[in-house]
């Protein structure tokens, strides 16, 4: 294996192993802050496995990592992301939207991505695992969404979610000049271009029909899309 | 083909989870709650340091 991809790769898996710690400690703040307007929600419950999942993935990403000889970072602050002028319900709306309706999803195309190629043994098992559980997370935020929806109007997201796109994804990534060798897929990573391809059109195919069934307009969600194409 | 079966899979079948119980808050206001008065503003839910993504604006959960 060349250097360079050892090295590319161990710090994605040491970054997945921060980003799946982050998500096990949203997924418990969530889940019991939910009760107080929504006391019959089956989301709480799943958001609590949720959190127990991301533990374990968090792990397996460390484990992967450490074996291209990079080291995962220590445990990340839990810091709630909804602008600070939202009530209690809007702003854990607005967090299981951003956490879940996208990131869980656009995950979730992106380890199915990754399983349709040639990936090492001990890569594909870790992400046969961790896709397995990322289905379920998606799916709890759509399940959050769907409820708050037919309980209320939840077009006020409809402008928030470029903000909530420009937090999902490292603005380099529509670079042109971005590249990254075809040998990274085998070590589960996505090249930047496939990345992009990948991100978008789960955005402009999943997401944002998604999003609009539900009665938040995709409008600014696209004009964010077509500017970064631009 | 696979972002169809990842909308049914993912939305559709969020959906029919959702759905598995009526919500506590239906029949409520049909204004989103920070435009409905409440005593806080922050819910004590938004109201956390400022610990790199969080924002007044609000921010976005990165991924893969």
């Amino acid at each position: 294996m060349k250097e360079a991809v050892r090295q590319i790769a161990g710090e994605a898996w040491a970054f997945r192993a921060r980003v799946e710690r982050e998500a096990a400690n949203r997924f418990r703040r969530l889940s019991a802050a939910i009760p107080a307007f929504d006391p019959d929600s089956p989301v709480c419950g799943l958001l609590w496995r949720a959190a127990s999942d991301e533990d374990r993935h968090a792990e397996l990403c460390a484990e992967l990592a450490a074996s291209y000889g990079c080291a995962a970072a220590a445990d990340p602050a839990d810091v709630p992301i909804a602008p600070r002028t939202f009530g209690a319900r809007d702003a854990i709306l607005y967090e299981i939207v951003a956490a879940c309706c996208i990131t869980e999803t656009e995950s979730v195309a992106t380890l199915a991505t990754l399983l349709g190629e040639r990936a090492e043994p001990r890569v594909r098992a870790v992400l046969r695992e961790i896709a397995r559980d990322e289905v379920v997370h998606g799916r709890m935020g759509w399940a959050h969404l769907s409820r708050e929806a037919a309980a209320r109007d939840v077009s006020f997201l409809s402008a928030c979610i470029p903000t909530m796109l420009s937090g999902t994804v490292d603005e380099g990534l529509f670079s042109a000049e971005q590249t990254g060798p075809d040998e990274l897929l085998r070590h589960g990573v996505l090249p930047p271009a496939r990345k992009r391809e990948i991100f978008v059109r789960t955005l402009e195919e999943v997401v944002l029909p998604g999003l609009e069934r539900l009665g938040i307009s995709a409008a600014p969600a696209r004009a964010w899309i077509a500017t970064r194409r631009a | 083909m696979l972002f169809k079966k990842l909308f049914r899979l993912l939305v559709l079948g969020g959906a029919i989870i959702g759905a598995g119980t009526r919500c506590a808050g239906v029949g409520q206001s049909q204004k989103p709650d920070s435009q409905s008065g409440d005593s806080s503003p922050d819910g004590g839910m938004a109201t956390a340091q400022d610990g790199g993504t969080s924002s007044s604006g609000g921010g976005g959960v990165i991924g893969w």
